[in-house]
């Protein structure tokens, strides 16, 4: 009978309550998210320098000049080859170092540390520290080589094409590492053992059990680890920014570092803005599976 | 094609108390300056610049004493050692977000001319009437600052880059003074690399520093007078002393006379090199006898500096400018403008340590920088070609370094470069 009452009691603010209580969150969402969105949208339509107080309508000329653009070609392969690159060798070894620290290894607390410590280093320092470790004459990589007599390995990393992206990727996979380990490490340990026993009492080896065990139960970490680091991967600048300034000549330029030239160092933001949206809209493309399979189980 | 208001577009979109926030940012209410800019008069002035840390102190101090003559509360935020890459996106974004600094220092040329060209800087031509500044400052220094007619900045340092060099390095190559001629240069290159010393320290990323290698070749072979059509567009780059410029660009990092893998190298890290004795020389301006020679304890008796030969006459060397601009939109321009001629005075050039003011009468002291009071005396008068990242636009500049880039790689030949050199100079022209 108690029940019935509480529920044909009248509520409070009605059918607005909820919309109150989400009230302050939609401000901040509109003012910095869909307010700033539909505005980048509005002047990808212009020709805006980005200093001035006017500017024209162009309609979807700045869209339709983004194929012809031979840096926007540039970066969109340096972009595809990123995002291949970041993605499958740190999600390969973070899981590999997730599974030996899993495992029975001494001082696995320092060892976490170890491998996690590059994500949370300011990517700026990180930067640094790898173009001193490239310098072609002072640097330690070439310095190592030479000592091993490698000589004719030794080369201008970051100062050629062929070699220059390559470079600028190996410390992101260094810092990129530790996320997913840290990721397949807690689903590791959230695998039940009873499996593992079963399946030893089946007669199935490590190997077996690896495959028919272990990776179906990590299918969870790996979607999120996948999306995550895809939509990551994706928004490349800063690497590139610090280590290259999308150099030597353009051979490093990626859509976020392009579209940063075009804004603000080349006074083109109606073009570097349409840049921008492109970036985007491929980026909730490639987050919509996500987000979906997040409400799904949610729900 | 219709024209839209930027602050039109914001105040149509917008809610309306973010719509009166940005518009009183624009500033408002009637003229008080003599310079035709609007705005509440203020005596407080804000000052953004890029002084280094050996030198914002000083550059304080002297903002402090403006304070107590003049009644005003001027604060200063410096964005040191940013660089003409980094800087004017900052200042930019500051403007854009209404509140820009009522005075920026930047550099002249095709770095500060966007900032014109947007009007977010006042035409100071009254103050350079009212003060005097045509007459006390350098003339040359003046026009790279004067945009389209409009005296945009006022400038103080008028900068030329020579070949700056460690006296131990050249000895150790047996070379006892500095070459006379290019072809002497090159013998100077040759000795070193015997020696097992590195010739010429220049760092090729962000493009602008390696640059200054190939403007000087460009001025040996073009000479002054085709150096100067080439760089506005009025004569083509497709020509043979052009290809000359990029063969012996070619040549000098093929001879190893520059550091291996210069392209990817940071300027800011192989600048000192000559200082540290990894280099002989660079070509730099006089700024590093503080910035790289006395902040490193080393006695200015060691190093030495020349003009680049280039076997032409006049002689010239690449040179920019730098100076003061005033916001379009400075709460009192008056004041501000009083603040740039306490800058311009000879005894406050000299307090602030410059080593290479446009302002007669402060010349760099022998005493604290003798090595920029030689440069001063030997080659100050003669005249500049525009350093290159100043004569284009930071697009068409970012191309020029690309196709130096892709000659240095191998990816083009000479004659290709120049030809695509022509492609970028003419669609710039013409647009």
């Amino acid at each position: 009978m108690a029940t019935t009452v509480a529920l044909s009691k009248p509520k409070r603010g009605g059918r607005w309550s909820p919309w109150l209580f989400a009230l302050p969150a939609l401000i901040v969402y509109v003012g910095f998210l869909v307010y700033p969105a539909v505005s980048s949208l509005w002047f990808s339509l212009t020709n805006w320098d980005g200093l001035s107080a006017t500017y024209k309508f162009v309609g979807l000329d700045n869209y339709f000049k983004l194929p012809s653009d031979p840096v926007v070609v540039t970066a969109v392969k340096n972009n595809l080859i990123w995002t291949v690159v970041t993605i499958a060798v740190p999600t390969v070894i973070g899981l590999l170092l997730a599974i030996a620290l899993n495992g029975k290894v001494h001082g696995k607390p320092i060892l976490r540390l170890i491998f996690y410590t590059p994500a949370v280093l300011p990517l700026v320092s990180i930067a640094s520290i790898w173009g001193w470790l490239y310098n072609p004459q002072y640097g330690a990589i070439n310095s190592f080589l030479r000592l091993l007599g490698l000589d004719g390995l030794a080369q201008p990393w970051l100062g050629q094409d062929s070699t220059a992206l390559w470079a600028v990727m190996v410390p992101a996979i260094w810092l990129r590492t530790g996320f997913p380990m840290l990721l397949y490490l807690a689903a590791l340990q959230g695998i039940p053992n009873e499996l593992y026993e079963a399946a030893t009492v089946d007669g199935a080896t490590k190997w077996q059990q690896f495959w028919h065990v272990t990776m179906p139960s990590l299918r969870p970490a790996h979607y999120i680890v996948l999306a995550l680091s895809l939509i990551d991967s994706f928004k490349v600048f800063d690497m590139i920014y610090a280590m290259t300034y999308g150099g030597p000549g353009t051979s490093t330029q990626v859509m976020g570092t392009w579209m940063y030239f075009n804004v603000f160092q080349y006074y083109q933001a109606g073009y570097g803005t349409a840049i921008a949206v492109v970036i985007t809209l491929v980026a909730i493309a490639v987050g919509i599976p996500y987000v979906r399979s997040q409400t799904r189980e949610a729900s | 094609m219709s024209t839209f208001s930027r602050r039109g577009f914001l105040g149509l979109t917008s809610a309306a108390a973010l719509g009166a926030g940005l518009s009183a940012c624009t500033g408002g209410g009637t003229s008080t300056s003599s310079g035709g800019a609007t705005g509440a008069a203020s005596n407080d002035l804000r000052v953004f610049t890029y002084e280094g840390d050996e030198t914002i102190g000083l550059f304080k101090a002297q903002l402090k004493k403006f304070d107590q003559q003049a009644g005003t509360t001027t604060t200063v935020e410096s964005l040191p050692g940013s660089g003409a890459a980094v800087y004017p996106d900052k200042l930019r974004t500051q403007l854009l977000g209404g509140k820009g600094p009522d005075i920026w220092r930047i550099w002249g040329g095709q770095i500060g001319s966007p900032f014109a060209k947007a009007k977010q800087v006042l035409d100071l031509a009254p103050y350079y009437q009212k003060y005097g500044w045509d007459s006390s400052i350098n003339k040359q220094a003046i026009e790279g600052m004067t945009f389209e007619g409009m005296k945009a900045g006022l400038p103080l340092l008028s900068l030329g880059l020579g070949a700056w060099y460690n006296k131990s390095l050249f000895a150790k190559a047996g070379v006892s003074a500095p070459p006379k001629s290019y072809a002497e240069l090159e013998e100077v290159n040759d000795k070193l690399v015997a020696v097992g010393v590195t010739p010429c320290g220049l760092g090729g990323k962000y493009g602008w520093d390696i640059m200054r290698l190939f403007e000087y070749l460009l001025e040996h072979t073009a000479g002054p007078e085709l150096h100067d059509k080439l760089l506005t567009g009025d004569e083509s780059w497709d020509r043979p002393e052009v290809v000359e410029a990029f063969t012996l660009f070619k040549k000098w990092q093929d001879k190893k006379w520059l550091p291996q893998g210069a392209l990817g190298l940071d300027p800011s890290d192989v600048e000192p090199w000559y200082v540290q004795g990894k280099t002989a020389y660079t070509i730099v301006g006089p700024w590093t006898e503080a910035a790289a020679i006395l902040s490193a304890k080393k006695s200015p008796s060691g190093f030495g500096n020349f003009e680049l030969p280039t076997d032409k006459t006049p002689a010239r060397h690449s040179g920019f400018v730098e100076g003061y601009m005033i916001n379009a939109k400075a709460s009192n321009p008056d004041k501000a403008a009083e603040l740039l001629d306490f800058l311009a005075k000879p005894e406050t050039q000299k307090a602030l340590q410059i080593t290479a003011s446009t302002v007669k009468g402060a010349e760099p002291d022998p005493k604290s920088l003798p090595l920029s009071a030689e440069w001063a005396q030997k080659y100050g008068s003669n005249p500049f070609y525009t350093i290159q990242d100043q004569a284009f636009p930071k697009k068409q500049a970012d191309q020029y370094f690309s196709v130096q880039s892709d000659l240095l790689q191998g990816s083009v030949k000479p004659d290709a470069a120049a030809k695509k050199m022509q492609e970028i100079v003419s669609a710039w022209a013409k647009s």
